[in-house]
């Protein structure tokens, strides 16, 4: 990395905002005791979990808690929405008009529809009929949200593949659901990976919103934390950073990934 | 073993109108005959290859492969396509498979090989098509003559019975044409039925059995490579060929 002279204009002038912010905040603002010695423990500790279990161990606090069900939601989440929007994303292309309606149909109502209502009616209409759980209801509304967009991903990603390469697979005998499962589809998949690293980074922070329905996701515990403790800026900046992890940790698989698949180009 | 009665094919373009590209078209390749077909771009000819898998539908009319009409109610096509081997202008190999792997590909999929038989196959013919030190490259790292013979072996490998070729050609860069040519002549001789729409008049001149000359969706001559040569009768014919020699 080399540093030229308009490089060292851009760090003074974000240094000069920087020095701006702390004053305004620390110095002038509000008075506010930052209680940072208190948020490892949140995230893990040593010692007995109740009266009924007194070992002592290395337990998981409530954030880490909460980061566990969050990555448990958006890994289940993920998993369904690409079984939802490959579908959708091959239905759209139907030649049958039905299939096609339907799927664009779908499409249109997730998209044009808040997710936060979504899950509240998935939640509390769908979910009381068929007694789902808080964890079953938010991965079903987050998999249906994220799979329109999807299939949206999917089709495009179809599309972009040139006519010829169905062609020669349908005139060597293939049937169009093999030529789409091992011609299409792979080199489709190859080429979306950007878009869809996108979504899923998505909707890992959507995720945070199925703690309106008492999932004990990481804003949820997070929210019940603030609540005990008032310690609401640490809570939540470590919250935030918890948040950071995960994106950052796919947006940088999906790039190896990339590269990885870039070998046969 | 190819029979073509009275094929009507009409596109309908972006803007609404209405190309006809076959008008009562009735053509026959018999067993063994390598026909090449030629003529003006528009006039056809990659239309009738593409109707005879069904890679584009005729209208009306009737189309018979060894006795079977294809477009019949209880005809699998992809039956009729595993015996019929295509090859496209722009090769259309699998840019996501090795080379033995597009040869290999289908043939495990739709002729139900075990992988080392599929595998043996695929090396006879891609050293057939003198690739074979290849096998391991992706189409990419191809030239285009290369992937073009990867394609001609990657159709073989089905062990059809008839060939096509659309101006298999016609993308190659002229130095490249000639490796090309050398596999399909080498076909020809083996006794393919080949079907072949092309500009390379050498190639008509040297292996074809007959040549079709095709104008607005029909055939206006056909004959002998000879016959065309020396002396063609219509005047479009006469016009065409003077364009391209």
């Amino acid at each position: 990395m080399t540093f030229n002279k308009r490089s060292v204009i851009t760090l003074v002038i974000l240094a000069a905002i920087a020095v701006c912010i702390y004053y305004y905040f620390v110095v002038g603002g509000i008075t506010y005791i930052w209680h940072w010695e208190r948020i490892p423990q949140m995230l893990f500790y040593h010692g007995s979990k109740s009266a009924d279990d007194p070992a002592v161990h290395l337990r998981m606090g409530i954030l880490m808690m909460g980061f566990i069900m969050t990555l448990k939601i958006s890994v289940a989440s993920i998993f369904f929405a690409i079984i939802i929007g490959t579908i959708v994303g091959i239905a759209r292309l139907s030649n049958e008009p039905i299939t096609r309606w339907l799927s664009m149909g779908y499409v249109e109502l997730i998209r044009n529809t808040p997710l936060l209502v979504q899950i509240y009616i998935i939640y509390f209409f769908v979910g009381s009929m068929l007694r789902l759980s808080p964890f079953v209801a938010g991965t079903a509304a987050l998999a249906i949200f994220t799979g329109a967009y999807v299939g949206e991903i999917v089709r495009a990603g179809i599309q972009s593949i040139h006519k010829g390469q169905m062609e020669a697979a349908r005139s060597l005998g293939m049937q169009y659901s093999k030529a789409m499962r091992y011609i299409i589809l792979p080199q489709a998949f190859k080429r979306i990976i950007p878009p869809l690293a996108g979504q899923f980074i998505s909707l890992i922070k959507d995720s945070s919103l199925v703690s309106v329905i008492a999932l004990a996701d990481i804003m949820f515990q997070g929210q019940q934390a603030v609540a005990r403790t008032y310690y609401a800026f640490e809570i939540y900046f470590t919250v935030a950073l918890l948040y950071l992890v995960m994106t950052f940790t796919l947006s940088m698989a999906t790039q190896y990934v990339e590269r990885r698949m870039a070998i046969s180009d | 073993m190819i029979r073509v009665k009275n094929a009507y094919k009409t596109f309908r373009t972006h803007d609404h109108r209405e190309v006809k590209a076959l008008v009562d078209f009735s053509a026959h390749i018999k067993k063994g005959e390598v026909v090449v077909i030629i003529g003006p771009s528009g006039s056809g000819k990659s239309t009738f290859l593409r109707c005879l898998n069904r890679l584009e539908e005729i209208d009306s009319g009737e189309i018979l492969i060894n006795g079977v009409d294809i477009y019949g109610k209880n005809v699998n096509i992809n039956k009729v396509r595993e015996d019929i081997g295509m090859v496209f202008q722009l090769f259309n190999l699998f840019p996501h498979k090795t080379v033995i792997e597009n040869v290999i590909l289908s043939q495990q999929i739709v002729r139900k090989r075990k992988r080392e038989e599929a595998v043996k196959i695929s090396r006879d013919l891609l050293h057939k098509v003198g690739i074979l030190e290849k096998e391991n490259n992706y189409p990419s790292q191809l030239s285009g003559g290369q992937q073009q013979r990867v394609a001609i072996a990657r159709a073989l490998a089905m062990h059809p019975k008839i060939m096509m070729f659309d101006e298999a050609t016609s993308a190659l860069d002229p130095e490249m044409i000639g490796e090309v040519l050398d596999v399909m002549k080498k076909l020809a001789r083996e006794g393919m039925t080949m079907a072949v729409v092309t500009h390379e008049m050498g190639f008509a001149r040297e292996v074809s059995d007959r040549v079709v000359f095709m104008d607005s969706g029909q055939i206006v001559e056909e004959g002998t490579a000879e016959h065309f040569f020396t002396n063609p009768i219509h005047d479009r014919t006469k016009l065409f060929l003077s364009q391209i020699l």
